[in-house]
């Protein structure tokens, strides 16, 4: 997803460096003998030998980069042994005879020396190693290896080396991996013009890391020392900071969308059931784990019968959750929900009963663990769209899901018979069913709409949270607190309050933490309707 | 108008002569008696006094709740909140107590790296002040949160759910570790009860006893209000609210009164609790243990403070019972109970026995 305007500028750069380096490097071409001299030598010819070919290895060719992996490798695994002339390679350690490592001819060993390796010059030759592995290896895995060499002695590589390996790097997050050391590298570099340049550079693509690089930057000595670079770290910094701030609150606000967009598809069914038969639906909540469990048991299906669409199942359980759902909701509304319409708070309680034989039913004959979910590629991942803010596919899913569910329940309500039916009924029970409306009947319709729409919050919520039997008691204190703020029975009453307690929540919750959010917005909740008891819409209703 | 009124109206001897002659708190208020009475003599096996007196501190709990819904129309989906202010109370008494005693801080303490109890736990240690702190914090909140509800007209479901969402509240702010309260582990470990070991034979019948004559006198107590001119006001209110302000009556005053009352009876209830188990901890504040209060009062017979007790008994006894037996089968079991309750038998249980006639104002919306 680079920008190829930003790679092209980085892909220049990096010439420029390598050219800087390229210059004085190449001159002095590298002197195969001399390696092998220095690797025999004392410790601390051993540490000026892998040393040059670390400064070296920007610019060596490849095959030159081989053969002193080679010598290296055998170094350290004490393969090396060295006779008066040269430096021969063992095939294992103590063998009779080896490969001369210039001529690769068979030689015996004879009288050789064999070099040891002390402390120091272990750890010169082991970053030589990893700067050749890095930059020759035939694997990713090879120079990932070579790379976490390198990252612990980081300060000693050059950058040509780590630009060359960025940009013969195939492996993308290998790739990303090594840009970031080579930033961090060069901020920490000793030539001032570099630092600067790096600082621009960490500027420019603002970050929550970026921020910290830059901030750790401010007891760096060269801050009060250098005015320049001092100019160009605040600059940078203003900079980065403005953006994480505004990449942050960008975050916030989705966060809190998504939030509302769960919120109200759990609470838009109990409104309508709570306006039209002033039912307290407890099982709602429990609905909604049904909702999401149809949405497995789709995808089941799709495993078993067509697994070259299994990425299709989220779609598909839209109709089945929505309509199994309505189902059970139809069902508890005929045996027991019928009987209670002029005992609201008796069907409180069966309501109830009905839930917590719910979720024993599908502890028993499911089991209690989270369900597993394959997430099609339509809702893993995201777009990192502004500095730390990411549009994270599942929660745009939740959210487009939500406002689907608004435009389609408000075509319902507005602009179809049952939608009338349910309107008539809402707003004046006794003179719709003199006008002839089969009220019991719009009861169960809307009762079986209601429960239809908690099963599509359970699709919603598939990709977003774990799904088990209990799932559905974390929603049912929320989604009554959006209905009551809401007003009953108004479905835009429940958008308006799903949105300001989800964003409230969201809101409040950094600042002082998840459980003072809850209890300030039900403090608010509570002030609020003494001033409007009725709630924000209420539907006037004539008696 | 009504049977309830008509009953409560018939004798004109005054309330406390109405109260002896309710048949069914006669009865169960002599039937506390008569068990305290057993278990002081015969002191029968230890868990069996123990599952006693848990008994009778939900009968005392279910009252509580009977009180303001059977006979004001209120349900409160949070009363297990004051039932935790009263138990919370009493488990921070025990604790200071036995600091006190043995010089011993409380595990919890121990683990949030406190040198001592925190400040507000000062005088807790004397058991006066801790009872009378545990019924007005229970008073005080019932009384801001009553005030708030009641003086908006918040009825009916809408006072259900608020206070359900008060309930989960306090739960998620009792399940955090830096109250001072035991976070989510709660409170446990009380070492003594008034200078007994805690779990002896004695500290247990002791409670048990505590418990039935507790639940004896609030029997006693409840009906001798629904008894009064106020219990007619209240009957009067849950009717026709609208009725009884047109005639100058302050409903608010009222319910608000009798809300508090209520509240202080669940504490009361906390209280007596919380020794016997010997632990306290936000699973109390569970939304699901509150509505639990309210299906005990359903099932045993809404709107007869006899109903609550048998129904808080019945219930469960069955649980203790059940959960041992065969725990998969509870939950089933309940909630076929409640709805057999709410679709066949919609006064309770009572109905089976038909201890009276059926009261016409039940069949009414509430």
């Amino acid at each position: 997803m680079a920008d190829p305007k930003r790679s092209l500028l980085r892909a220049v750069l990096a010439l420029c460096w390598l050219g800087l380096w390229a210059v004085p490097s190449s001159a002095a071409a590298f002197d195969r003998a001399a390696f092998a001299q220095d690797l025999c030598g004392d410790g601390a010819a051993q540490v000026r030998g892998a040393e040059d070919l670390v400064k070296a290895g920007g610019v060596l060719p490849a095959d030159d980069l081989a053969y002193a992996g080679r010598l290296l490798g055998a170094l350290a695994e004490r393969r090396l042994t060295c006779p008066a002339d040269g430096a021969l390679l063992l095939d294992r350690p103590g063998a009779p005879e080896g490969h001369d490592a210039l001529t690769s001819a068979v030689r015996p060993v004879a009288d050789a020396r064999a070099p040891v390796l002390g402390l120091r010059q272990r750890a010169a030759v082991e970053t030589a190693r990893g700067v050749v592995a890095l930059l020759t290896g035939p694997d990713p895995a090879t120079r990932g290896a070579g790379l976490s060499v390198v990252e612990r002695r980081v300060a000693t590589v050059p950058a040509a080396v780590l630009d060359r390996a960025r940009d013969a790097e195939t492996d993308a997050g290998l790739k990303a991996t090594i840009a970031g050391l080579a930033q961090a590298a060069a901020l920490s570099s000793p030539d001032p013009a570099r630092r600067r340049a790096a600082i621009a550079a960490v500027a420019a693509s603002p970050s929550g890391a970026a921020e910290a690089r830059l901030t750790a930057l401010k007891s760096d000595p060269a801050y009060t020392a250098d005015p320049a670079f001092r100019a160009a770290l605040d600059a940078g910094l203003s900079r980065v900071t403005r953006a994480v701030t505004i990449g942050d609150g960008l975050a916030v606000l989705y966060n809190g969308l998504s939030f509302a967009s769960i919120l109200f598809m759990a609470a838009a069914g109990l409104a309508i059931i709570f306006g039209l038969m002033g039912v307290i639906n407890l099982a709602q909540g429990e609905f909604i784990m049904l909702g999401a469990y149809a949405t497995y048991g789709v995808q089941e299906a799709f495993r078993r019968l067509a697994p070259g669409l299994l990425d299709l199942y989220l779609v598909a359980a839209i109709p089945v959750a929505f309509l199994a759902v309505a189902l059970v909701g139809i069902v508890v509304e005929a045996l027991i929900l019928r009987h209670l319409y002029r005992r609201p708070l008796m069907s409180l309680l069966a309501t109830w009963a009905v839930s917590l034989f719910l979720v024993n039913l599908v502890r028993v004959t499911v089991g209690t663990q989270n369900l597993q979910f394959i997430m099609p590629a339509y809702v893993s991942g995201g777009v990192p769209l502004y500095a730390d803010f990411v549009v994270t596919w599942n929660r745009l899913f939740a959210i487009g899901f939500a406002a689907a569910t608004v435009v389609l329940t408000l075509l319902i309500l507005r602009r179809t018979p049952l939608g009338l039916d349910i309107r008539a009924v809402t707003q004046n029970r006794d003179m719709a069913a003199c006008l002839g409306l089969p009220t019991r009947r719009v009861d169960r319709l809307a009762f079986g709409l209601g429960s239809g729409l908690a099963g599509l919050a359970g699709v919603a919520l598939c990709p977003i949270y774990s799904v088990n039997p209990g799932m559905g008691s974390g929603f049912i204190v929320d989604s009554f607190m959006v209905v009551v703020l809401g007003g009953v029975g108004s479905l835009l009453g429940t958008l308006v309050a799903a949105l300001g307690i989800g964003g409230a929540n969201v809101l409040i919750e950094p600042i002082s933490g998840a459980v003072a959010a809850k209890v300030i917005v039900l403090v608010g909740i509570i002030l609020f309707l003494q001033r409007r008891p009725e709630g924000l819409f209420a539907v006037r209703r004539r008696r | 108008m009504s049977g309830a009124v008509q009953t409560a109206l018939a004798s004109p001897a005054g309330p406390a002569r109405r109260a002896v002659r309710d048949p069914l708190i006669a009865s169960l208020v002599g039937l506390c008696l008569a068990a305290a009475a057993v278990l002081v003599v015969a002191s029968p096996a230890p868990y069996l006094v123990n599952a006693l007196g848990q008994l009778a501190a939900f009968a005392i709990l279910a009252v509580s709740l009977d009180l303001v819904w059977g006979y004001l129309g209120i349900l409160s989906l949070g009363h297990g909140l004051f039932f935790a202010i009263g138990g919370y109370v009493c488990a921070m008494h025990l604790l200071a107590d036995g600091v006190a005693a043995t010089g011993v801080l409380p595990d919890f303490v121990q683990f949030m790296g406190w040198k001592s109890l925190p400040a507000y736990w000062a005088g807790l240690d004397h058991s006066a002040y801790a009872f009378v702190l545990a019924l007005a914090l229970a008073g005080l909140v019932a009384f801001v949160f009553g005030l708030a509800s009641f003086r908006s007209r918040v009825n009916g479901v809408y006072f259900s759910i608020i206070s359900q969402a008060l309930v989960y509240v306090a739960m998620l702010l009792m399940y955090r570790n830096d109250t001072g309260l035991g976070g989510n582990n709660g409170m446990t470990g009380f070492p003594l009860l008034f200078g007994w070991p805690m779990g002896s034979p004695g500290a247990i019948t002791g409670l048990a006893v505590a418990a039935l004559l507790m639940l004896a006198a609030v029997l006693a107590g409840t009906r001798l209000l629904i008894g009064s001119a106020v219990g007619r006001r209240m009957l009067a209110c849950r009717d026709d609210e609208t009725r009884l302000r047109t005639l100058g009556y302050s409903t608010t005053r009222l319910k608000l009164g009798i809300w508090c009352l209520s509240a202080m009876i669940a504490a009361l209830a906390g209280i007596l609790y919380v020794p016997q188990v010997g632990i306290i901890n936000p699973r109390v504040l569970a939304p699901d243990l509150s509505i639990e209060i309210a299906v005990w009062v359903a099932i045993g017979g809404l709107g007869r403070l006899g109903g609550a007790v048998i129904g808080a008994i019945l219930v469960n006894g069955l649980k203790f019972w059940l959960s041992a037996a065969m725990p998969e089968a509870w939950p089933f079991i309940l909630s076929g109970l409640v709805l057999l309750v709410v679709l066949v038998l919609p006064n309770g249980l009572l109905d089976l026995v038909a201890l009276r006639p059926r009261p016409t104002w039940l069949r009414g919306a509430r």
